[in-house]
């Protein structure tokens, strides 16, 4: 069965570094090495971006998550969606028009701090790794699946791919390759869809009526690889071999009771059609929700499932603003006008490609809901094509899944590796091509080695969390810096400190078990409801405080970022009809009382 | 696109074999068109000009977070109702939960709605701006 699977993936992995291998040649100046060269067209370059914004968490993630716990998981795919639509409101034309390459550049541009550069590049660091993870983690349990090897093996190998794929070729040379990354993800995630739907005909499914506990379809073995514990509904008959209970069975009939049943790891039960599926104790959906509820309870052992859902919605509607690796590719666009054609094109785009996770699981869930049981969540979609349909179309559309998620991984940890071993050596370290390649590997290195700790934890949780991060330090800083003068470089510093920082605090006490259960566990695990107004708060609060610290130069950033195309043609008008303006430099010094708020 | 005249410059087709240039970037450098007399006070930070940037500015924004509220009244109060009214998520249509509905398929529409309208109109408010700094040109993009 896995050599399609295999195939697909080499494939895959051997395009991409092939490309990386032409882009050596195709990159001519640092500036062609860091970012791929402007002026793109809208449809193209929304491709691009899609490409390289869906990952593991969009492609195996969403849907695993929907399948064990339920309808409110697909609040992540509506709110990854939602953050592009909140990025063209507030900061798609001029942060396109401001011409800052990274997010460091756009605080110390706007207002020229070189602290407040280091806290950003600082920060960028923890957002791009706490987003490498989950790739990691996703092909870790990808190659766990086709090929049987051990969870690190596939960590390790997209880490060392992709390490040294950016450390030779950049930023994956071209945009025309990301947006290749688009379409083959939508394809390995819509056919597989589509066939499956249409295998699976119209027939009404008792699991898709509202509180109804799942049921097995049709007569259905149950492999337990783990130990697991879990509990029945109803008493049923089933055939079991293998360790259950502490007691061993030789493929013998039981009458299984409504109750708690321990299984060995090894362990396979047979269960009749229309008997009740088991509920696997460690990925219950909450106790109190049943699976068609709107409200997201991951995280926080179900409790105040409202305030959870709403710290998934802030976080990830918010979010998409402060990643690092997605802000580079905005710069491709021409103008602020062709900027926010792209971001709409991208919404499309995205709007597209979601429809597909929610079809698979709605199908999981109809047809094979037992999937969650016998393996991780996340993966669910690879598992699907061959419980669905068996034989060789199955395993063939299994390979095409498999091939799509080894896509999702490569262009997604590809962009922020570049990101942030462009940070790390831009900012920290010294500039330069060598560097940058050191510093290439040597981030690949520890998203490896740290993406071994976190097995346990749910892609798009860990995904979730890094747009908390996003949400709750660079969003305050990106759209208080476009909209208000009075911004500091002391507010913004204390805001994307506070905020940021309080957040990866939650965060990391959530990873560490530190609060399970009550409000605790809501503030902690979902920490983008109180973070991200605390950011914003305090960064205004602290801004109107030191308003002498306001840049001098504040008139002109604002006309840079808002003055239309029409009047300063930024681009295309030839040299004689415009001309650059700069103010004369009365720039904010060392004296606070030359820096006085605007000119005077 | 006519024929470039001959006396323009060359237009640049990427030199094959471009010497290194250093380009600093300078974030409150404003590219404007010096042949626009309407710029100048925009442009020297005068405070009628700061007056005008500030209130189309206003307008922006007042745009984009007219757009943002109605995208997200739309999408948060969903949580809200269901749990005001937990009769609402025990809804099916044609057999498929309203909550799948819902959250799997109808804000999608709703997003693009609010983005091509809001792209619609930042353009208008972008094009009144101009024929307001530049009132004698006729632009034949605007």
């Amino acid at each position: 069965m896995p050599d399609a699977a295999v195939g697909a993936i080499a494939f895959v992995t051997l395009l991409t570094i092939m490309v990386g291998a032409r882009g050596i040649r195709v990159a001519r100046t640092p500036d062609d090495f860091m970012v791929a060269a402007r002026q793109v067209q809208p449809a193209l370059n929304a491709a691009a971006i899609s490409g390289e914004y869906l990952s593991a968490a969009s492609f195996l993630g969403i849907a695993g998550l929907v399948v064990a716990q339920g309808l409110g998981a697909l609040w992540y795919s509506v709110g990854y969606t939602a953050g592009y639509l909140v990025l063209l409101l507030l900061v798609a034309a001029p942060l396109r028009r401001f011409g800052a390459y990274t997010i460091p550049d756009f605080a110390v541009g706007r207002l020229g701090s070189r602290g407040l550069r280091q806290t950003a590049t600082a920060l960028v660091l923890v957002i791009g790794w706490f987003y490498l993870l989950p790739q990691m983690k996703g092909a870790g349990i990808t190659l766990q699946w086709v090929l049987g090897t051990p969870y690190w093996v596939g960590a390790a190998t997209l880490g060392v791919v992709v390490s040294c794929n950016i450390a030779m070729g950049g930023m994956k040379g071209i945009t025309f390759v990301q947006c290749f990354q688009y379409w083959l993800k939508l394809c390995a995630i819509g056919i597989p869809a589509l066939v499956l739907l249409i295998a699976a005909g119209h027939h009404p499914s008792p699991n898709l009526t509202p509180d109804r506990a799942a049921v097995f379809t049709r007569a259905t073995v149950v492999d337990l690889p783990q130990a697991t514990g879990f509990t029945l509904t109803r008493p049923a008959q089933a055939t079991v071999t293998g360790l259950l209970d502490q007691r061993t069975y030789r493929n013998q009939a039981v009458l299984l009771c409504a109750c708690r049943h321990d299984a060995g790891a090894g362990t396979r039960i047979g269960f009749a059609a229309g008997a009740p599926v088991p509920v696997s104790l460690a990925m219950a959906p909450s106790s109190s929700e049943s699976w068609d509820s709107p409200f997201l309870t991951s995280t926080t052992s179900g409790a105040h499932p409202l305030a959870a859902t709403y710290g998934v919605i802030i976080a990830t509607f918010f979010g998409a603003i402060g990643l690092p690796h997605i802000l580079v590719r905005f710069y491709t666009n021409p103008d602020g006008e062709a900027a926010r054609r792209t971001t709409l094109i991208v919404v499309l785009l995205l709007s597209s490609f979601y429809l597909f996770p929610t079809v698979l699981a709605v199908l999981a869930r109809a047809q094979a809901p037992q999937l969650y049981l016998s393996s991780d969540s996340d993966s669910v979609v690879l598992a699907l094509p061959t419980v669905l349909l068996p034989g060789l179309p199955g395993e063939l559309l299994a390979a095409l899944v498999a091939a799509g998620a080894f896509a999702a991984f490569l262009s997604t940890s590809s962009g922020l590796l570049v990101s942030v071993a462009g940070a790390m050596s831009h900012d920290f370290l010294k500039r330069g091509v060598t560097t940058f390649r050191w510093c290439a590997i040597t981030a690949g290195a520890i998203a490896t080695i740290a993406a071994l700790l976190i097995e346990r934890f749910s892609l798009t949780l860990l995904v979730g969390w890094a747009f908390a991060i996003a949400a709750s330090s660079f969003c305050p800083l990106m759209v208080l810096g476009i909209w208000w003068r009075r911004l500091t470089r002391i507010g913004a510093m204390a805001g994307i400190v506070i905020g940021g920082g309080s957040c990866l605090a939650a965060i990391v006490s959530t990873m560490l078990g530190v609060a399970a259960s009550g409000w605790g566990a809501v503030l902690t695990g979902q920490p983008a409801i109180w973070t991200v107004p605390l950011a914003f708060g305090v960064m205004i609060v602290v801004s109107l405080l030191t308003q002498r610290a306001v840049p001098a130069n504040v008139g002109q950033v604002m006309l840079r970022m808002h003055l239309p195309e029409a009047l300063s043609r930024q681009a295309y008008r030839p040299a004689g009809q415009a001309s650059w303006h700069a103010p004369d430099r009365r720039a904010p010094g060392p004296g606070p009382g030359l820096a006085g708020p605007g000119h005077p | 696109m006519t024929a470039p005249d001959l006396g323009d410059p060359p237009p640049d087709l990427g030199d094959p074999a471009p010497s290194r240039q250093r380009v600093v970037w300078r974030p409150d450098q404003v590219l404007v068109q010096h042949d626009i007399p309407g710029l100048s006070d925009l442009r020297d930070d005068t405070p009628g000009g700061r007056l005008l940037l500030r209130s189309f500015m206003r307008a922006q924004l007042g745009l984009s977070l007219m757009c943002l509220t109605f995208a997200l009244t739309v999408t948060a109060s969903f949580p809200v109702i269901a749990a005001m009214v937990p009769a609402v998520s025990r809804i099916t249509v044609a057999g498929v939960p309203l909550t799948l509905i819902v959250l799997g398929f109808a804000f999608y529409p709703v997003f693009l709605a609010v983005g091509w309208f809001y792209n619609r109109h930042a353009r208008q408010l972008e094009v009144r701006f101009t024929s307001l700094v530049d009132p004698v040109s006729r632009r034949p993009d605007a």
